[in-house]
């Protein structure tokens, strides 16, 4: 039923994982051959032509990022791939991971290549075990026949995969405070500057790019930047992207879909509706600390930048739709008991400040709000937005400036009744 | 340099410094919390935050983040002023706000900077903290409920004390700083963590409740300890020293000090000190007063010159003054028989170092080490001893990478510092390790030989020091041997460090010899960032080797007075500020020596074990009582100041020379330290460049930061022994002791009380011993018990006893051999 081109889940079948026969038959390694054949340089600027975007949250263009890294720069150099996956709404990389990893093991091998990187960790969120399970077999199949491993196909050139199960937290999903966690320490984030690409895990020049990221590159290589190009149906962006859709859907699964789709064809045709019937009346495009669409935003195109047009993000593209019986400041103020739970601790905004959100919007929810509170939530994001020492912080704020943006007359309703006017739902 | 504009102000700074420096230099001011100077850039509070032109659409954090040129900052405005006040709100929501029975009170950062942002009121409410206090250790109070999360404590104890107590655990609202599995505080107890935390959430216990902070008067003075010579800031209430305030800013130590210089003050407070002088009636020690006293110390050695003669023994934590005083007064009884510490352990610097490089000293200070590129400490007691020079040591390594080995018979807090490499080589034989080093350099063609004289010598006398048959018989890993050597030759800059003190009494001069030919084989006399450091264990070691507190001519050392005395062939024995029942090797001989002869005179801050045999005890005052210089190891000269009056009639050092010199017939007199420094130039030339009332807060150096070596002389030292045997003793100091004075430290004693005999795990369970057991340790004709301490430092075979603890007698066991062979039993 999903007519658009598949290229990370071509191979996917529920309930099984791709092994690396079939793998290659369907077209894999090819990527690494043919990345194998140019300098290192020619695929950071491959990759930089094709348009690729991070597809970890903040959408940086992945070659760019891979130009700054100093390749050339002598002694150890690391590549970390990011399978946090803690942002709630958001679990496609494991999608990925279950239905076929070799393409996450060729694509960190040509970045391991095009970045000279001799070593790379692949960072796994605590609960996956089942992909930690299936990334292992993988890269050991692709040791065995010389993919991974020292000289692979007979470059000269080495690359070393590691799995790391993660201690289980969301600050760990931030990149420097995954490299904390590597090293050992405490997760906290580090200050940029300096950058991982200069100064990195263990001291040393190291990159870190998503799990979907990653997987994407393999097929750029073999297929080339007009074809991945073509894949988005909006014109100035590129390749396909996985939707992770949850919430109020009829079916809430993840699908792989063209950059530049409406957002009413992946609720309607995709996520089958709303749930019984009902209306749709709010979602979160890209995990938790996007800011919410509304039934008007259904046309915007789910891509990066008709997204910040509007004042949202399309972050992982974890899609959890709301509806019309849904108290918005109850969404709201669960996804800011997470966060405040989840702050690190090192910052005065976030670890305290978000503590005075949830505070209240305790208030508002049980209807002992004034006014005044009202005031001070607005003002309160303004003092903790832009003020952090990462970008959780600020990340949490993407709802609750939506909600005070969108949804002001249900915190007013609240107040003036004295209570939730869902309740009764 | 970098140009920049600060709230209109044109600023040049340093390429490296941050907007809060920059601002700090051009006199703007920007609140900060969990800035702090000495440790690196961390940005958390959020209460330093400005406005940068170029940086529009979010506020900067000033103290991260770095100076660019053309910057254009504005520190202040409404919307800054908000975001700072939001700040505290958050950080009082859950604070205690205790301050009446908060000690930090008056000087609380919270407390300040609420008062100047203006967060007079709250708009959010929230529980108040409600976390125990950590009452388990007996020298800081941990009270959490206080605490602003700024992370100081977690860092200086990272950073700069590199032992990690402390880490933030939890997350969110429930963030929390605490010890490992969230127990009591267990460590060395430097307090670093307090003397940063900006609130009250750590504070020294021994202080609590005994003064508000502007009750307090400060004295700069240097610490009475060790050779460091670290600042101390007196914290004095009615002629009483209550606590050391935090001071950064003078000095060498950077506010930094270890247990005993923050807690062992307390000394000078007990109630055992001696108030009155004592003289001997009827073989009891009666009071006296002064007069009565200084006649019979007077008659006394004259009688005893006329006879065969006196010696004098002294310690090193003299001011160069009293010193100086000192010698005057040998020189009125006519005696040449003058010594100090024992008379041996400082034969590294006045015969080893003189013998290599023409000068006594440290060739270079203490701030170069930390931009070193290698470092070899000799002995691992290194860190125990001289605990800040270990601090620098860790920043050394941990900021700008340097390499760290350690060759010694035991392992100390040294070799938990990252990446360090230790030589572990059985007791006795360190030196052989040195000299194959030195073979090594030799033989590969690394070493710096030019201008070097004895090169022939030494190359003879390294035959037998090949290094593979080192490794083989010191039980050295070879291949870090090599290594070692070959980055020391490969430095850039590079640090040998030795301790000395009154534990190690055996091959002083030859392991110092030994360490100055590898010096001067890889350039570091003379080289401006490197240098070669032997520190001395007191407070005025290198005073003692200026001032010249030595044999005259051809005066008795230490030991010969003792072995005269105990023959019967000395009739007067004068001991100043030591204890060598307690502290010197072979406490038969001392005690046959103080048994013999006819008239010991022992002048002392307490009764010891040495002066209870006294015929005349004289009390003498504390660090904290006298004015005067200290010269530390890397030879500064620094200002002790006088916080407290002396206890009853007790007299310092100084003032009792002066005084028992005029009784012998002396008529110089001296109308204070400054006009007597002025004397100590005279003999001293180093000495003669400076004046008394212009040593600034940050000392002055004799010699120049880098002591230019007279001579460059490898000198051949034939190697050491082992010793056979079950087990193998070796001596030395604990990380909270220095010499026997700080038992009588509150601070130090609550942390370390008792001796005893350390262990390793494989020894303790082959001897089916635990920790607190009691053993039998029998060797060089003599059996103790003591306390087991099962520990990782030491290899199988190998036992260890602190020194410090007079009662334990373990100065019966060794005679002055650098290892000794003992059974252990239970
Ligand atoms: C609080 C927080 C959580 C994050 N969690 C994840 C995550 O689970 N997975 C991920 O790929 N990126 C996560 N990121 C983004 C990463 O910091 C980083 O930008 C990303 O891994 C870069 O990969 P990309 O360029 O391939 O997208 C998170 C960021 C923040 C601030
Ligand atoms: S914003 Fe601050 S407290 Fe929150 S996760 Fe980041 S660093 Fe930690
Ligand atoms: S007293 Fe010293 S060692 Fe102990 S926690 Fe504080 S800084 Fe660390
Ligand atoms: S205990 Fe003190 S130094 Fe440590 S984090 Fe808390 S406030 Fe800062
Ligand atoms: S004992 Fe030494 S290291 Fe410790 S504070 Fe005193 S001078 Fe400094
Ligand atoms: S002082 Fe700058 S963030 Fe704390």
């Amino acid at each position: 039923m999903n007519a658009y081109t598949q290229v990370l889940f071509k191979n996917r079948r529920s309930n099984e994982t791709v092994l690396l026969p079939e793998y290659e038959k369907s077209g894999g390694y090819q990527g690494l051959r043919a990345a194998m054949k140019m300098t290192p340089a020619e695929v950071c600027e491959l990759i930089k032509g094709s348009g690729l975007r991070g597809r970890g949250g903040a959408g940086f263009p992945t070659g760019i990022k891979w130009s700054f890294f100093p390749a050339d720069q002598p002694g150890d150099k690391y590549l970390v791939c990011n399978g946090d996956e803690m942002e709630p709404g958001t679990y496609k990389d494991r999608q990925l991971l279950l239905a076929d990893p070799h393409q996450l093991i060729e694509g960190m091998a040509i970045a391991s290549y095009a970045l000279q990187t001799q070593i790379g960790y692949i960072f796994l969120r605590y609960a996956y075990e089942d992909c930690f399970q299936r990334v292992e077999r993988a890269i050991e199949e692709a040791v065995e026949v010389g993919y991974l491993g020292k000289n692979i196909l007979g470059s000269g050139f080495d690359v070393e995969l590691h799995v790391h199960g993660s201690a289980g937290r969301y600050i760990l999903g931030e990149e420097t405070s995954q490299l904390n966690g590597l090293e050992g320490r405490r997760p906290n984030p580090r200050s940029k500057p300096p950058f991982p690409a200069q100064r990195g895990l263990f001291g040393r020049p190291t990159n870190v790019n998503n799990v979907e990221t990653l997987a994407t590159v393999p097929h750029i290589l073999t297929h080339g930047t007009a074809w991945f190009q073509n894949l988005a149906l909006n014109p100035e962006s590129a390749g396909t992207k996985l939707f992770g859709l949850s919430g109020h859907l009829n079916r809430p699964e993840c699908f792989e879909l063209p950059l530049g789709i409406t957002l009413r064809e992946v609720v309607e045709d995709f996520g089958g509706g709303v749930r019984g019937g009902k209306k749709f009346k709010a979602c979160l495009p890209g995990g938790a600390s996007t800011p919410y669409l509304t039934a008007d935003h259904l046309d915007v195109m789910m891509d990066f930048n008709p997204l910040e047009e509007v004042e949202s993000r399309l972050g992982t593209a974890g899609v959890t739709v709301f509806d019309e019986d849904t108290c918005m400041v109850a969404v709201t103020r669960n996804l800011n008991q997470f966060f405040a739970r989840e702050s690190c601790g090192w910052c005065t905004p976030c670890r305290d400040g978000l503590a005075t959100i949830s505070w209240l919007l305790d208030r508002i929810e049980f209807g002992q709000a004034t006014n005044d509170d009202l005031a001070m939530l607005k003002d309160q994001v303004k003092n903790i937005k832009g003020r952090s020492f990462c970008a959780l912080a600020e990340g949490a704020m993407g709802p609750v400036e939506a909600l005070l943006r969108l949804f002001e007359d249900e915190i007013k309703d609240h107040i003036r009744k004295g209570c939730c006017p869902f309740a009764s739902n | 340099m970098v140009n920049l504009t600060i709230d209109g102000k044109q600023v040049t700074v340093s390429k490296a410094a941050t907007i809060y420096e920059a601002a700090k230099e051009a006199g703007v001011h920007i609140p900060v919390l969990c800035y702090a100077k000495k440790l690196l850039p961390y940005g958390a509070c959020r209460v330093c935050l400005v406005e940068v032109e170029q940086m529009k659409g979010r506020l900067i954090p000033s103290c991260t983040t770095p100076v660019s040129e053309g910057m254009v900052v504005i520190t202040t405005s409404d919307e800054i002023k908000k975001v700072r006040k939001t700040v505290m709100e958050f950080l009082l929501v859950n604070h205690v706000l205790d301050c009446p029975v908060c000690d930090k009170g008056g000087e609380c950062d919270l407390q300040d900077l609420t008062y100047e942002l203006g967060a007079t009121s709250n708009r959010f409410e929230g529980e108040k903290f409600d976390l125990p206090t950590d009452e388990v250790n007996p020298l800081i109070e941990r009270n959490m409920n206080r605490c602003v999360l700024c992370g100081k404590c977690v860092r200086v104890c990272d950073e700069i004390v590199g032992y990690g107590s402390y880490s933030f655990i939890n997350r969110g609202f429930e963030t929390k700083i605490a010890t490992a599995y969230d127990r009591g505080l267990d460590c060395e107890f430097c307090g670093q963590c307090l003397s940063m935390c900006p609130v009250g959430a750590l504070l020294p216990r021994p202080f609590k409740f005994k003064a508000r902070p502007w009750q307090l008067k400060e004295v700069d003075s240097v610490c009475g300890y060790c050779g460091n010579g670290c600042t101390v800031t007196l914290g004095v209430k009615d002629h009483k020293v209550e606590t050391i305030r935090f001071n950064d800013k003078i000095g060498v130590n950077d506010g930094n000090l270890c247990v005993r210089g923050r807690f062992g003050y307390s000394y000078v407070n007990h109630e055992d000190r001696l108030t009155k002088p004592l003289v001997r009636k009827n073989g009891e020690l009666v009071e006296a007063d002064w007069d009565e006293a200084l006649q019979a110390v007077a008659d006394g050695l004259s009688k005893a010159q006329q006879g065969q003669g006196v010696g004098i023994l002294s310690g090193a934590r003299l001011t160069n003054e009293e010193l100086y005083l000192l010698k005057q007064v040998a020189k009125v009884v006519g005696t040449e028989n003058l010594d100090h510490s024992g008379g041996e352990c400082y034969k590294g610097v006045t015969e080893g170092l003189k013998g290599a490089l023409g000068v006594a000293a440290s060739t270079a200070t203490f701030p170069q080490i930390e931009k070193t590129n290698v470092i070899l400490a000799i002995r691992s007691d290194f860190y125990e001893t001289h605990p800040v020079v270990g601090m620098v040591v860790n920043q050394a390594i941990r900021r700008n990478g340097a390499k760290l080995a350690i060759v010694a018979d035991k392992k100390g807090k040294l070799d938990k510092l990252p990446g360090a490499k230790t030589l572990l080589s059985k007791p006795g034989l360190e030196l052989d390790v040195l000299n194959a080093m030195a073979r090594l350099l030799l033989d590969e063609g690394l070493a710096q030989t030019e201008g070097i004289e004895g090169l022939e010598d030494l190359k003879t006398a390294l035959a037998d020091f090949e290094p593979s048959q080192v490794a083989e018989r010191t039980g050295v890993d070879l291949e870090t041997l090599q290594a070692t050597a070959r980055q020391l030759a490969g430095a850039e800059n590079s640090a040998i460090l030795m301790a000395y003190g009154l534990p190690y009494q055996g091959l002083n001069k030859e392991l110092a010899t030994a360490a100055a030919n590898l010096a001067l084989l890889v350039g570091i006399p003379g080289r401006e960032g490197s240098g070669l450091y032997l520190c001395g264990e007191k407070s005025n070691s290198q005073g003692a080797i200026d001032l010249g507190i030595l044999p005259q001519n051809a005066g008795k050392g230490a030991q010969q007075m003792l072995d005269a005395a105990a023959e019967g062939k000395l009739d007067g024995l004068y001991v100043v500020a030591e204890d060598p029942l307690s502290s010197y090797p072979d406490r038969d001989k001392v005690a046959k020596a103080f048994d013999k002869v006819p008239f010991l005179v022992v002048q002392d801050l307490f009764l010891s074990p040495t002066a209870e045999q006294a015929d005349v005890v004289l009390p003498a005052a504390s660090f904290a009582e006298k004015d005067g210089t200290f010269t530390n190891a890397e030879r500064r000269i620094q200002r002790v100041r006088p916080g407290i009056p002396s206890p009853g009639e007790a007299r310092t050092d100084g003032a009792i020379f002066s005084a028992l010199a005029n009784k012998l017939g002396s008529t110089v007199t001296f109308t204070g330290p400054a006009a007597i420094f002025a004397e100590i130039g005279k003999d001293t030339k180093a000495y003669a460049e400076f004046n008394f009332n212009e040593i600034g807060p940050q000392g002055v150096v004799w010699g120049g930061e880098v002591l230019q070596p007279v001579c460059k002389k490898v000198v051949a030292v034939s190697g050491g022994s082992s010793v056979k045997g079950d087990f193998q003793l070796v001596t030395g100091s604990a990380l909270y002791h220095s010499g026997t004075v700080s038992t009588k430290a509150k601070g130090p004693m609550a942390v370390l009380s008792e001796p005893y005999l350390e262990l390793s795990r494989e020894d303790a369970k082959a001897l089916s011993v635990v920790d607190g057991d009691l053993v039998k340790v029998a060797g060089n004709g003599t059996e103790l018990k003591l306390k087991v301490k099962v520990g990782n430092r030491l290899p199988k075979g190998v036992v260890f006893a602190p020194y410090h603890f007079a009662e334990a007698n373990v100065n019966r066991l060794y005679k002055g051999e650098p290892v000794i062979a003992v059974t252990v039993s239970k």
